[in-house]
């Protein structure tokens, strides 16, 4: 018999939440139009393949090159950094504004598993979203004009996925943070999005302090860019890269758990 | 199990699939050989080279910089159908890849190629033509072109699927040491590490190390410099790598590796700056405005990354107008 005057273990406390909010997660308006932003590159790659079958002799952009862009710009840049926000900092946020969380925390949980199984539902959710639709987008893309080409790119796949994954970790444990350290964090969020984290164009060292800059350095791929990024771009070292941004996101993360364990959260009658 | 799980196993399965998919395309590719791009045949060239290249002839040829170029750039077909006819090689058919290795000024390297060749109609189109003394090294048909000198030529058919082409005492070495099953080349540590970094599948590329590069110059005209002589030094570079690909597009990609990170950022301006010329003045002609955004250079601690994509459009764009058929030349 299990000691009732005791939480659960952590591990399973921990997975308990997560399921429990996998299944709050992944069927909600929220989920589907993130998913139809993250999968965008799906149809466009579709598309360019009819349109290349349709017209061959009408001069399309390189696939490869597609590709390149998909990843760099439209994901890695813009919208994982996007679905992260719009998950991660309603991890506590919705049960707050919900007004449940106090069923969640009247629990035999600890805090530290309760928010351990929440950023574990956010990580399988939006990696669920975002690896298969690269994974569909290289094959589509890269296979355009024969098989030939998909070999040599597939050590770029690999990394690809990797990169994504530990994007997703590295915004979702920033915006967790500011999830559990803000009332309305949306607003910071795109702030810093949009604000901050075009400090990754300009010269020095200042890209260093972004958690953008590392990540475009991980991909190989360099799209051909104008302005400011394409006058100043600079790749940061790989090894390096992956230290801060395992570190930051520990940090972020550890933080976030320590906040949401010893705040007092009073609900709005 | 819930649609929330199911939802979750399903995208699992395509991910999973595409890295099997992925793992039997890198198994299966074309591309796959011995070292980075290179075959396990070129193995046999000499460990002393200074640079090595490859050339994938069916990719050029299946390229449009081929099927656009291939009259006005001096690729004379009709050459080629002198050679086809006077050997039975056709390039354009026959020949898989070209991998040279160059040992420095004054030598003209070694080359292996490698396709499908008819040995016979070849070793008989050489001798017929008397230019040659044919010759058994090594368990290898060798033919030694007559102008004997220092740079004396020579090539051998090792099989039906590769020969060697270059001066002949290396040509000799390189035979000796397939007979031998040795393989001189790895032993070049420095190449070897540069060649494993390219990724293969590339129409060309080529490897320079230090002792290549030494010899290069340093210092460049400053861009806009007038008569005054204004030069800007270059800092020297450790190695350099090229890659390039014409389908569907001729496109770049250049990795220098300078001495450090100041280096790196030094020649990256440099370069920078004259992109940004070549920019000023490309405004000034409309179709040459893809010309901007064609080059991006970006440093990586002390490595210089230079990419350009060119499409058609722009080279066709850059090349010298034809004049009009009726319009008379002047004379000076």
């Amino acid at each position: 018999m299990r000691d009732t005057s005791r939480p659960l273990p952590f591990a399973k406390g921990a997975r308990a939440v997560f399921e429990l909010s996998l299944e709050g997660m992944v069927w909600t308006r929220r989920t589907l139009l993130m998913g139809l932003l993250v999968g965008f590159p799906v149809l466009a790659a579709a598309g360019y393949r009819v349109w290349l079958a349709a017209r061959p002799a009408v001069p399309l952009p390189p696939a490869a090159d597609l590709y390149a862009v998909a990843v760099a710009i439209y994901w890695i840049r813009n919208v994982l950094p996007l679905a992260a926000l719009f998950f991660a900092t309603a991890l506590v946020a919705d049960e707050v504004e919900g007004r449940t969380l106090t069923y969640l925390l009247t629990r035999p949980l600890t805090r530290p598993s309760i928010f351990a199984g929440k950023f574990a539902a956010y990580l399988v959710t939006t990696l669920s979203l975002a690896l298969p639709s690269t994974v569909a987008t290289f094959f589509v893309l890269l296979s355009a004009r024969g098989w030939d080409a998909v070999g040599p790119a597939v050590g770029d796949l690999f990394r690809d996925l990797g990169v994504i994954a530990l994007a997703l970790v590295a915004y979702g444990a920033f915006f967790a943070l500011l999830g559990v350290l803000l009332k309305r964090p949306v607003i910071p969020g795109l702030l810093f999005l949009y604000g901050w984290e075009l400090l990754a164009n300009l010269p020095g060292y200042l890209p260093r302090f972004t958690l953008t800059a590392w990540l475009r350095s991980l991909v190989h791929h360099r799209p051909a860019e104008e302005g400011l990024a394409g006058l100043f771009q600079q790749v940061l070292p790989a090894g390096p890269g992956l230290v801060v941004l395992v570190t930051v996101s520990a940090l972020f993360l550890a933080a976030a758990a320590w906040i949401f364990s010893s705040r007092e959260y009073v609900l709005e009658q | 199990m819930t649609r929330s799980r199911l939802a979750v196993l399903v995208s699992m399965i395509v991910v999973v699939l595409g890295v099997f998919a992925g793992l039997g395309a890198l198994w299966l590719s074309p591309a796959r050989a011995a070292v980075g791009p290179m075959p396990g045949e070129a193995l046999v060239l000499p460990a002393d080279a200074r640079f090595v290249m490859g050339f994938d002839v069916k990719r050029f040829t299946a390229s449009p910089f081929y099927a656009r170029y291939a009259a006005q750039r001096g690729m004379k077909p009709e050459a080629l159908r002198e050679l086809e006819e006077k050997t039975g090689l056709d390039p354009a058919r026959d020949i898989d890849q070209i991998v040279v290795a160059g040992t420095g000024p004054g030598s003209i390297g070694v080359a292996l190629v490698t396709g499908r060749f008819d040995l016979y109609k070849l070793g008989r189109a050489l001798e017929t033509e008397g230019k040659v003394n044919g010759y058994n090294h090594a368990g290898a048909s060798l033919y030694a072109f007559k102008d004997e000198g220092p740079n004396a030529t020579a090539m051998a058919l090792l099989d039906e699927g590769s020969l060697l082409f270059g001066q002949k005492d290396r040509v000799e070495a390189a035979v000796a040491s397939r007979t031998r099953g040795e393989t001189p080349f790895k032993t070049n540590a420095a190449l070897i590490g540069l060649v494993g970094k390219v990724r293969p599948g590339s129409t060309f590329w080529m490897v320079g190390d230090q002792s290549l590069l030494a010899g290069m110059p340093t210092s460049v005209p400053a861009p806009g410099a007038s008569a005054d002589g204004a030069s800007v030094s270059l800092p020297s570079l450790k190695s350099l790598t090229v890659t390039g690909d014409l389908d569907p597009q001729v496109s770049l990609n250049v990795v220098g590796v300078a001495a450090d990170d100041a280096a790196a950022r030094n020649l990256a301006d440099v370069v920078r700056g004259f992109v940004a010329l070549m920019s000023l003045q490309a405004q000034q002609k409309p179709e040459l405005r893809q010309l901007a955004s064609a080059v991006t250079v970006a440093t990586e601690q002390n490595r210089v990354l230079v990419s350009a994509r060119l499409p058609y459009e722009l080279l066709d764009a850059l090349q010298p107008k034809a004049k009009p058929a009726g319009e008379p030349t002047r004379k000076p």
